[in-house]
C-alpha cells in the first residue's frame, strides 16, 4: 500500500475517533447539546451538508448510468462503477446524516407505514429509500464477482441482475431526477421565509439542473482522487467529454437562474451589494459561469489542471447553492444567526471520512475498476477470474506495513477520540444547556452613606463634586452592581454589608467559591422582593389559590377601592413569617420579624426620599421635575419601568 | 362540527399574562429558563405555547399557534404528526412524529418550538386545547382572560364578531381582520390598533394557501415519472438497435471497438 494511501487512511480514523464520541453525547445529550440549532433556525448544518449537498453530489450515479447505459457512450464505460459505488455511498452517507439530525431516529419506518402523499418531503424520503435499494441493485454484481461468492445461489443472482440492468438503471435515472428536484421544491412552502434571491416557482428545476452539472463533475473529480490514490492514469478524452457536457449544463443552470431572478424582478437585490447579494454571486460564478466558461475553451477540457481546478469550483460553488437555501436564506436581521458547532462539523466529517474508507475498502477489494485490474480484458468474459483479485505478489511484498497499519489506524482513532471527549465542554456532558449570564463587571463609585435610621435602610448617596458630604454621612465607596444579572445596577455598599453580616467571616453568606457558575448570592436572595422575569407577588398563583375570581376579596377587601396594590392587603397579613426564615437580616426592633428592605423601596429610599426633600428644600433651583420619576425612569413608560434602572443606560454605554 | 377560532382584540390585552399563566398549569410546562436558542426569556418555547409580546405604547399581542385553515405544517409533515381536526385545532401526535423538523420551517408565523434539550425531543406548540374542547371546556387561556381581550367560539360568529367591532368604533381598529383571509384563512384571528404584520415571517401575506405551492411541483410527479421514465427507455431502445445494426452491417471492421453492453457492467 502507497505510504499516500496509509497516511489518508491514518487521518480518516482518526476522525471517526471523533465521530464515535460525538454520536455518543449526540444520542444521550439530545440536539441543543450537539448542535448550534434554535428554534427559528432548526435545519443546520447537517441538513445542508450531509443531506442537500450529499444528494447532489452522489448525482454523479445516474447521470453515468445515463451516459453509459441510455445513450451508450462506451467510452465512458470505466467511469460508470466507480460513479455508481461513489452514489452508493454517498447515499448511505445521507441516510446516515439523516439519523443524527432526526429528533427520533428510530421512528424513520414510520414514512412507509403512514404515508402523506402531500408532502414533498414524503416523496424525497420514498425515492431516496427506493434509488438507495436501486444503488445497491446496481453495485452488488460488482460485489457478486468476489470469489467468495463463486457458487451456485450467488450465481444465479448474478446473472438476474445482470439481466435487470437495464430496467435498474431507467428507474434508477427515474428516482433521482423526482428527488433531487423534490429537494428544491421542499422549500416552495416558505415563500414569506426564504430570501427573494433563493426563493423561487422553478427552484426544482434549478436543483435538478445544478445536481446534473456537479453530477458530471463529481465524476471527474473521483478520477483525479483515484489517480491520486490508487495511481490510475487519467482517461484525458473522456474527462473532457464530460466537462464539456458539464459546460452545456452548467452554462443552462445559470441561465435559468438568472433569468427567474430577471423575471421575478429581484435581479437588483442581487447586485445590490448586500451580503445576501454578495454570497449569491459568489455562489452563482463559482458553482457555474466561472466553471463553465472555462470548460468551453477546449484547452482547459483537455489540461489536467484546468478540469481539476473547475470540478472544485464546481463542488464548492453547488455545496454553496444548497447551503445558501438552506441556511442563509432563513437569516433574519434581527438577530437570529446559525453558526454550526464544532460537532455538527464534526459528524458531517466524520461521515464522510467513514465513506473514504468504504470505498477504499471496495476499491482494494473488489473490481470497482476492472480495466485497471485486467488490462486488455475486452475479449475476455465478463465474469471475474476465480483468484483473488490483487496479486499475491504485492501483498506479500507488503505485508510489514499492512500488519502495521491497523495499529496506526487504532491509535489515530483512539487519539482522536480522546481529544474530542477532552474539549467537549463540561456543560454538554452534563446535559445543562441553560446559559451562564454574564455579569457586568461592577464599577466603582464614591458615595457616602447617612446614619442608621433604625430600620434597615439607610441613605446611601454618589458623592457629587460640587456637594460637600452632608453632616453625619460617612464618606465610603460604592459599588454599581448587576445583583440580579439583569442588567438592573444598584447602589451597593459592601462596607456596609460586611458590618452587617459579622466582619470578614461572613464573606462566605455571599460567596459560595464553591457553586458552578454562581460565585455570589443574588440580592433578592435577601431583598425577597426584587423581581427575576415578574414581581415577587405572582398575582396569577394568588387567584389560584384563593379560589379564582371568588378571591378576590380577601385580599382587595373594599369593593368600591380600585384594586390595586396600594389598596391591598399587606402580603405580611398572611405571610407574616415566610420570607424571613430564609432572609439572614435581623428582625426590626420591635416589630414582629425583618425582612430586608425591597429593591424598590431600597431604590426609591436612595433616591426620591431625598429628592423630594430637595424639592421641598428650595423649589425654585431643583423644580418640580426633579422629583418625578421620569427623573430617573427615562423615556418612561409603564413597561419600561419595569425593565429599566436608572444607570441602566449608562452601564450600556460603558 | 362546526370550526372553532379564538379571537383576540388587542386593546383589551393588558398584558396581565394570566393565559400563559393557565396555559403553563394547564399542560405543566414548568418554569422557562435562558436557553441559547432563545431569543427572549417570554418567547415561545417548549415551556411557553402562548406569551405576550410588548410592542411600544403599552401594547400587548399573545403569540399561540394560528391553527391555519390549510396549514403548512400538516402539508409537509411525512408521517401524518400534524394534524387539522375539523373542529379547528392543529394537532401534534408525539407518537408518530419521526423529528425532521419540516414544520417549524413551514410554519409561516414561526410558531412550533422544540426540546431542544432533550434526547428524545418533541414539537411543542398550542393545541387550541383540543382535549378540553372534546369536553365542551373553553381553552385554558380563553378562560383565563380577566378582560375577554380573547375570547372562543365558532369561527364564522367571531369573524363577524371581529367586523362588528371594527364597524362600531370607527378609527379605533386598523380596518382589517388579521387571519382572515391569509393564507386561507387562521383560527386564530386578531384585530388591533396597530399593525400586526411582524407576527408573520415576512408583512403582505397572499391569500394563497401555502400547501397550495408545493402540490405545484408534487402534482408533476407521476407525468415525470412517466416522461423521464419512458423518454430514457426509448432512447435506450432505439441507441441500442442502431448499434446492434451498425455492428451486423460491419461486423469484420467495428467488432474490435465495440462491446456488447451486457457484458460490462
Amino acid at each position: 500500500m502507497s505510504t499516500r494511501r496509509h497516511v489518508l487512511k491514518t487521518i480518516l480514523w482518526a476522525i471517526m475517533g471523533v465521530l464515535a464520541v460525538v454520536t455518543v453525547v449526540r444520542f444521550l445529550r439530545g440536539l441543543g447539546a450537539t448542535t448550534a440549532l434554535t428554534d427559528v433556525t432548526p435545519w443546520g448544518f447537517w441538513i445542508a451538508f450531509d443531506v442537500m449537498s450529499g444528494v447532489a453530489l452522489a448525482a454523479g450515479g445516474f447521470v453515468l448510468a445515463a451516459t453509459f447505459y441510455i445513450f451508450h457512450m462506451e467510452a465512458y464505460h470505466p467511469f460508470t462503477r466507480p460513479a455508481i459505488l461513489t452514489a452508493f455511498l454517498g447515499y448511505i452517507a445521507v441516510a446516515v446524516g439523516i439519523m443524527y439530525d432526526l429528533g427520533l431516529p428510530w421512528n424513520i419506518w414510520h414514512t412507509i407505514f403512514f404515508p402523506q402523499f402531500r408532502s414533498v418531503l414524503f416523496e424525497v424520503a420514498m425515492c431516496v429509500m427506493l434509488y438507495l435499494t436501486v444503488l445497491a441493485l446496481e453495485f452488488s454484481p460488482v460485489i457478486l464477482e468476489h470469489r467468495w461468492f463463486n457458487r451456485p445461489p450467488f450465481t444465479a443472482i448474478y446473472a438476474l441482475l445482470r439481466k435487470a440492468t437495464i430496467p435498474l438503471v431507467i428507474t434508477g435515472i427515474v428516482l433521482s431526477s423526482l428527488h433531487q428536484s423534490s429537494l428544491g421544491s421542499l422549500f416552495l412552502i416558505a415563500p414569506y421565509r426564504l430570501h427573494p434571491l433563493w426563493y423561487s416557482p422553478i427552484i426544482w428545476i434549478l436543483f435538478l439542473v445544478s445536481a446534473i452539472g456537479l453530477g458530471l463533475m463529481m465524476v471527474t473529480a473521483e478520477s483525479f482522487f483515484s489517480s491520486w490514490m490508487f495511481g490510475h492514469r487519467l482517461r484525458m478524452n473522456q474527462l473532457a467529454g464530460l466537462g464539456k457536457a458539464a459546460s452545456v449544463v452548467l452554462f443552462l443552470y445559470a441561465t435559468l437562474r438568472l433569468g427567474d431572478l430577471a423575471v421575478r424582478g429581484t435581479l437588483g437585490s442581487a447586485i445590490d451589494g448586500s451580503w445576501q447579494g454578495n454570497l449569491f454571486l459568489f455562489e452563482l460564478v463559482l458553482g457555474a459561469l466561472l466553471p463553465a466558461t472555462l470548460l468551453a475553451f477546449r484547452g482547459v477540457r483537455n489540461s489536467p489542471a484546468g478540469l481539476a481546478a473547475s470540478a472544485a469550483m464546481t463542488v464548492l460553488g453547488t455545496i454553496g447553492y444548497r447551503f445558501d437555501v438552506c441556511i442563509v436564506a432563513f437569516y433574519r436581521p434581527e438577530g437570529m444567526s446559525y453558526f454550526p458547532s464544532w460537532m455538527e462539523v464534526a459528524v458531517s466529517l466524520g461521515i464522510v471520512a467513514g465513506a473514504v474508507l468504504v470505498f477504499i475498502f471496495f476499491v482494494e477489494r473488489l473490481r470497482v475498476y476492472p480495466e485497471e485490474h485486467e488490462s486488455g480484458e475486452h475479449g475476455e468474459e465478463a465474469r471475474p477470474s476465480p483468484g483473488p483479485v490483487f496479486n499475491p505478489g504485492t501483498v506479500r511484498a507488503l505485508l510489514p506495513l499492512s500488519l502495521a497499519a491497523p495499529r496506526f489506524y487504532s491509535i489515530a482513532f483512539v487519539g482522536a477520540a480522546a481529544a474530542a471527549i477532552g474539549i467537549i465542554s463540561g456543560n454538554v456532558l452534563h446535559a445543562d444547556p441553560s446559559v451562564h449570564t454574564p455579569v457586568s463587571a461592577a464599577r466603582t463609585l464614591d458615595g457616602v452613606v447617612g446614619p442608621p435610621t433604625g430600620g434597615h435602610l439607610r441613605d446611601v448617596r454618589v458623592l457629587q463634586k460640587d456637594i460637600p458630604v452632608p453632616d453625619g454621612y460617612k464618606a465610603m465607596p460604592l459599588l454599581m452592581i448587576n445583583g440580579n444579572r439583569d442588567d438592573r445596577l444598584v447602589l451597593f455598599s459592601h462596607d456596609l454589608h460586611i458590618t452587617k453580616f459579622g466582619g470578614l467571616p461572613s464573606c462566605v453568606k455571599c460567596h459560595h467559591e464553591n457553586l458552578p457558575f454562581d460565585k455570589n448570592t443574588t440580592c433578592d436572595k435577601c431583598h425577597r422582593d426584587m423581581y427575576n422575569t415578574t414581581d415577587t407577588f405572582r398575582h396569577a398563583s394568588h387567584v389560584a389559590k384563593l379560589g379564582g375570581e371568588k378571591g378576590c376579596v380577601r385580599c382587595h377587601r373594599d369593593t368600591n377601592q380600585v384594586k390595586d396594590r396600594a389598596t391591598a392587603t399587606a402580603c405580611s397579613k398572611c405571610h407574616a413569617d415566610v420570607p424571613s426564615q430564609e432572609t439572614v437580616v435581623k428582625p426590626k426592633e420591635g416589630t414582629k420579624k425583618g425582612v430586608a428592605a425591597g429593591y424598590m423601596d431600597a431604590m426609591h429610599g436612595l433616591c426620591i426620599t431625598c429628592h423630594r426633600q430637595m424639592v421641598q428644600q428650595s423649589p425654585k433651583e431643583y423644580g418640580p421635575d426633579f422629583a418625578r420619576c421620569a427623573n430617573c425612569h427615562r423615556d418612561f413608560d409603564a413597561t419600561q419601568l419595569l425593565r429599566m434602572g436608572p444607570y441602566a443606560e449608562e452601564a450600556r454605554r460603558k | 362540527m362546526t370550526a372553532k377560532a379564538i379571537l383576540t382584540d388587542t386593546t383589551l390585552c393588558i398584558g396581565c399574562e394570566l393565559c400563559v399563566e393557565a396555559c403553563r398549569r394547564e399542560y405543566k410546562l414548568g418554569e422557562d429558563k435562558p436557553r441559547p436558542w432563545k431569543m427572549r426569556i417570554d418567547d415561545l418555547s417548549a415551556t411557553r405555547y402562548t406569551t405576550i409580546v410588548r410592542r411600544p405604547g403599552s401594547r400587548f399581542i399573545r403569540l399561540q399557534c394560528r391553527h391555519c385553515r390549510q396549514p403548512a405544517c400538516v402539508s409537509v409533515c411525512l408521517v401524518g404528526a400534524m394534524q387539522k381536526t375539523p373542529e379547528g385545532p392543529v394537532i401534534y401526535d408525539p407518537n408518530r412524529c419521526i423529528g425532521c423538523r419540516y414544520c417549524m420551517m413551514a410554519c409561516p408565523y414561526g410558531i412550533p418550538r422544540y426540546d431542544w434539550d432533550k434526547p428524545v425531543p418533541f414539537v411543542r406548540k398550542c393545541t387550541l386545547c383540543y382535549a378540553r374542547l372534546g369536553q365542551g371546556r373553553e381553552p385554558a387561556c380563553v378562560e383565563a382572560c380577566p378582560t375577554k381581550a380573547t375570547i372562543f367560539g365558532a369561527r364564522d360568529d367571531l369573524v363577524a364578531e371581529a367586523h362588528r367591532r371594527i364597524r362600531e368604533s370607527p378609527g379605533k381598529y386598523i380596518d382589517k381582520v388579521v387571519g382572515e383571509t391569509e393564507i386561507g384563512g387562521t383560527s386564530v384571528i386578531y384585530i388591533s390598533d396597530i399593525p400586526l404584520d411582524f407576527l408573520a415571517w415576512s408583512p403582505g401575506l397572499d391569500r394563497t394557501p401555502l400547501p397550495d405551492l408545493t402540490w405545484v411541483a408534487l402534482s408533476k410527479v407521476p407525468p415525470m415519472v412517466l416522461g423521464v421514465g419512458g423518454v430514457m427507455a426509448g432512447l435506450w431502445w432505439i441507441i441500442d438497435r442502431r448499434v446492434k445494426l451498425a455492428e451486423h452491417k460491419e461486423p469484420e471492421h467495428k467488432a474490435p471497438e465495440h462491446k456488447e453492453p451486457e457484458k460490462k457492467t
